[in-house]
């Protein structure tokens, strides 16, 4: 068994070694964050760390398309709904994202997810089947009966592929965080991870 | 449901995918060095495969047997 007093002394210790050298603040990169936003992994790509940011763009990229495809491009989208019966929004656009919650994931994923809100803006409840000059239906949102379809006939596929393009949105927010601020561990010569980095080399 | 059957599923063959990017992209979130990155990724995958199995295996029995 340890030692509570040893493990105490401890903890102590290192809280005083550890602030007796602190580490400079972060410079916040906001120009970056903004632009890990807009394309995942273009702010690590501007600040230099390419081969991260084309980690993160090839990465967040597959896993929203994927979900996607696995939805039959038909699972990102935001609805022109009734906002009248909402529990919290009851105007609109939040009352619309209310009621397709999953959009509020898939937006974080930056301008691949841009088609549903121009869809949205341009939606028309007189004409649901017009169609945009270049976009055509894509991330429009489905007619009733298209959703009861997919949801019904298919094997799962479309509300796990959601999920996919939602994880992506959510990861992206780790990844504009990363280009504001710098990873969670900094480097720091000889002090931190010496141990787990002889172990992965 | 027999084993073959259940693999015969196809949900299961997406989430390689899904286990991949989220490790890696998260272990990327934490560290700038390539050789960390893929260290953690490595061990985040791991853990994650061990977590999804594990249910899976639980549903499995549940399933078949109960």
């Amino acid at each position: 068994m340890l030692d509570r007093d040893a493990v105490m002394t401890a903890g102590v210790l290192w809280t005083m070694t550890s602030t007796s050298n602190p580490q400079p603040p972060r410079k916040l990169d906001a120009l970056a964050a903004l632009l890990s936003f807009l394309v995942p992994g273009m702010g690590q790509i501007y600040q230099g760390r390419v081969g991260k940011g084309i980690l993160f763009l090839l990465s967040l990229y597959t896993l929203f398309f994927y979900g996607m495809w696995m939805g039959q491009w038909s699972n990102v989208y935001l609805p022109d709904s009734s906002v009248a019966n909402n529990y919290v929004f009851r105007f609109k656009p939040l009352g619309d994202v209310e009621n397709r919650v999953q959009f509020a994931g898939q937006f974080w994923i930056g301008i691949a997810a841009w088609p549903a809100v121009i869809q949205y803006a341009a939606s028309d409840p007189n004409q649901p089947n017009k169609e945009l000059p270049i976009l055509k239906s894509y991330q429009k949102a489905p007619s009733e009966t298209r959703l009861n379809e997919l949801q019904r006939n298919g094997d799962k596929r479309w509300d796990l592929g959601w999920v996919y393009t939602v994880i992506a949105g959510v990861l992206n927010i780790l990844v504009i965080y990363d280009a504001l601020a710098g990873p969670v561990h900094r480097d720091v010569p000889g002090k931190s991870d010496e141990k787990k980095e002889a172990v992965a080399s | 449901m027999s084993l073959f059957s259940l693999m015969a599923v196809s949900i299961y063959w997406d989430l390689p995918v899904l286990l991949i990017v989220v490790s890696l992209v998260y272990s990327a979130t934490r560290y700038d060095k390539w050789n960390m990155i893929l260290y953690e990724a490595a061990r985040w995958g791991f853990r994650m495969a061990v977590f999804l199995g594990a249910i899976a295996l639980v549903l499995f029995l549940l399933s078949s047997y109960l």
